[in-house]
């Protein structure tokens, strides 16, 4: 089991439930660091002050915050700290909605949430949800900055996906995207509807496995054994194709 | 006009469809330099050799990779070489249903807007849309940006094609271990959370919730401008849970039927905004 980074109390209502939080995703995309390319030697990140050309020791940074173009108000840690309010160790839920209303355009990170101490007030409130089908939406302190976090049942857990706000999302009416003088005809949007249901699976997520970060440890496996990498393959360009024909041909109709 | 992030194209069987990638979520937390304290200059990061102490600027920096102890030392033009179709194109592979696609999986939120102005591009783009606006089906694809593969979901959003960057599974942990083990809780105990949790439910609406933490670092920022002192709050202390679940319970519900009392209404007004 994984350490939880986390401990604290749901609160709805006036029940408590006590709970710690768990890292439900990691990476595992290839991790490269920094080399001087002429003799391999690693590469440090030193914090060099710019009007003296100076490293700085971490104990003379100071955090600041532009106002105007090279004008910057500092702030503390401890000013910083008290922005992230006075909630402590509480994710308080504030309302509970139907899940299936919510976007999930508006998560963020998913942790698990797992008991401490009370085993009944957690399974109770998770066997709540479950039966709802409601999601708790409530705030939390992590990291000395509030998160909005959204509480549900997941696979006999609870889950707790840390939110983004109304204003942070980009809506589709803020972009500007070209329309077609004319747009798709009947019959291309019967073939696209055919090729969408011969491609239609049920969503197994073991089914796509990451094959680049394999292909990527494959290569340097290959170069630690000296062998010559070389260039890439050219690849065929693609043509641009007649959208009916392309259809056509997709759904192996073409001649 | 938000910026783009990756070029390349949709390929959906034979159909292929020039676009763009552009972030569907805005960045607006306020953001810290840092600074030396004694004369207030920006401090900037600078690379060094470990080896020879000396500055090294980027074009000398390469990528190293620890393999047992060994180290191999990888260019961009050879990290480029692997699966190069995979950089420029998101192949579409599958249809799936939405609602089967669990949240954990998603990973971040862009637009995928189409690229160019020519018509065939425009139709192409304008077709996908539709035809799974029509059937509430998802495309499920693969791409590789920023040298990491992604699985994504590309669906309609507003008229535009969304796509959510996704984990692949063995990214997501399994959950054995953290729930409780023990009996089932009882049926009475649980038919009194799930009267709370109705009392105290809403429909969704996004807008009922504003970034309290921004709006509070923007203050002390601006008080921190005007020469005032802004404290730190004490540590907080852990509350103590109710002794008796049941009891809890009840006296959230009773506190709402009377409408007062220091049931939660009174704190859903209070924190309602």
């Amino acid at each position: 089991m994984p350490r939880s980074i986390w401990n604290g109390t749901i609160s709805f209502g006036l029940a408590y439930v006590p709970v710690k939080l768990y890292s439900a995703t990691e990476s595992k995309t290839v991790r490269f660091h920094e080399v001087h390319v002429s003799d391999g030697a690693k590469i440090e990140h030193k914090r060099i002050c710019s009007k003296e050309d100076k490293e700085v020791p971490f104990k003379e940074v100071v955090k600041g915050y532009e106002i105007s173009p090279g004008e910057y108000v500092v702030l503390e840690k401890d000013e910083i700290k008290a922005a992230a309010g006075a909630r402590g160790k509480v994710i308080e839920i504030e309302d509970f909605v139907p899940g299936g209303e919510i976007d999930p355009i508006f998560f963020e990170k998913t942790y698990y949430v797992g008991c401490r101490d009370d085993a009944e007030a957690y399974l109770v409130f998770r066997a709540a949800l479950e039966r709802t089908g409601r999601v708790g939406i409530g705030r939390f302190t992590f990291h000395d900055r509030e998160y909005l976090a959204a509480l549900r049942s997941l696979d006999g857990v609870l889950a707790l996906h840390t939110m983004r706000f109304h204003d942070e999302i980009v809506e589709a009416d803020d972009l500007e995207a070209g329309k077609p003088g004319k747009g798709p005809s009947k019959r291309e949007v019967e073939m696209a509807g055919q090729l969408v249901k011969s491609l239609h699976r049920k969503f197994d997520p073991t089914e796509y496995e990451d094959t680049y970060r394999e292909a990527v440890l494959d290569l340097i496996q290959r170069k630690a054994k000296g062998e010559d990498l070389g260039p890439a393959e050219p690849e065929p360009e693609e043509e641009p194709t007649d959208l009916t024909a392309a259809l056509q041909a997709s759904l192996g109709k073409g001649s | 006009m938000p910026r783009t992030l990756w070029n390349g194209s949709l390929s959906f069987g034979l159909v292929n469809v020039p676009v763009s990638l552009t972030s569907a979520a805005r960045d607006l937390d306020l953001h810290f330099r840092q600074l030396h304290g004694k004369d207030g200059a920006p401090i900037e990061q600078r690379r060094f050799c470990s080896k020879e102490d000396v500055e090294v600027q980027w074009e000398e920096v390469a990528r190293g990779f620890d393999l047992d102890g060994k180290q191999v030392i990888l260019t961009d033009a050879e990290l480029a070489s692997v699966q190069p179709r995979k950089t420029r194109t998101i192949d579409i592979e599958a249809f799936v249903d939405i609602e089967e696609v669990d949240p954990i999986y998603f990973d971040h939120p862009w637009y995928l807007l189409p690229f160019g102005e020519s018509e065939g591009t425009l139709r192409a783009y304008q077709l996908l849309v539709k035809v799974m606006e029509s059937t509430d089906r998802a495309a499920l694809g693969r791409f590789v940006m920023r040298t990491k593969e992604y699985l994504v979901l590309v669906r309609p959003r507003g008229g535009l094609l969304s796509l959510t960057t996704m984990l692949f599974h063995d990214e997501v942990r399994p959950a054995d271990g953290i729930a409780p083990g023990g009996r089932k809780p009882a049926k009475k105990k649980v038919d009194q959370a799930v009267a709370v949790i109705e009392a105290l439910s809403v429909d969704w609406d996004p807008e009922r919730y504003t970034d309290c933490y921004r709006e509070r670092l923007t203050r002390v920022v601006k008080a921190k401008q005007e020469g005032e002192t802004v404290k730190a709050p004490s540590e907080p202390k852990q509350p103590k849970p109710a002794p008796d679940l049941m009891a809890a319970l009840e006296e959230t519900l009773a506190g709402m039927k009377s409408g007062g009392g220091k049931g939660a209404t009174r704190k859903r007004k209070a924190t309602a905004r």
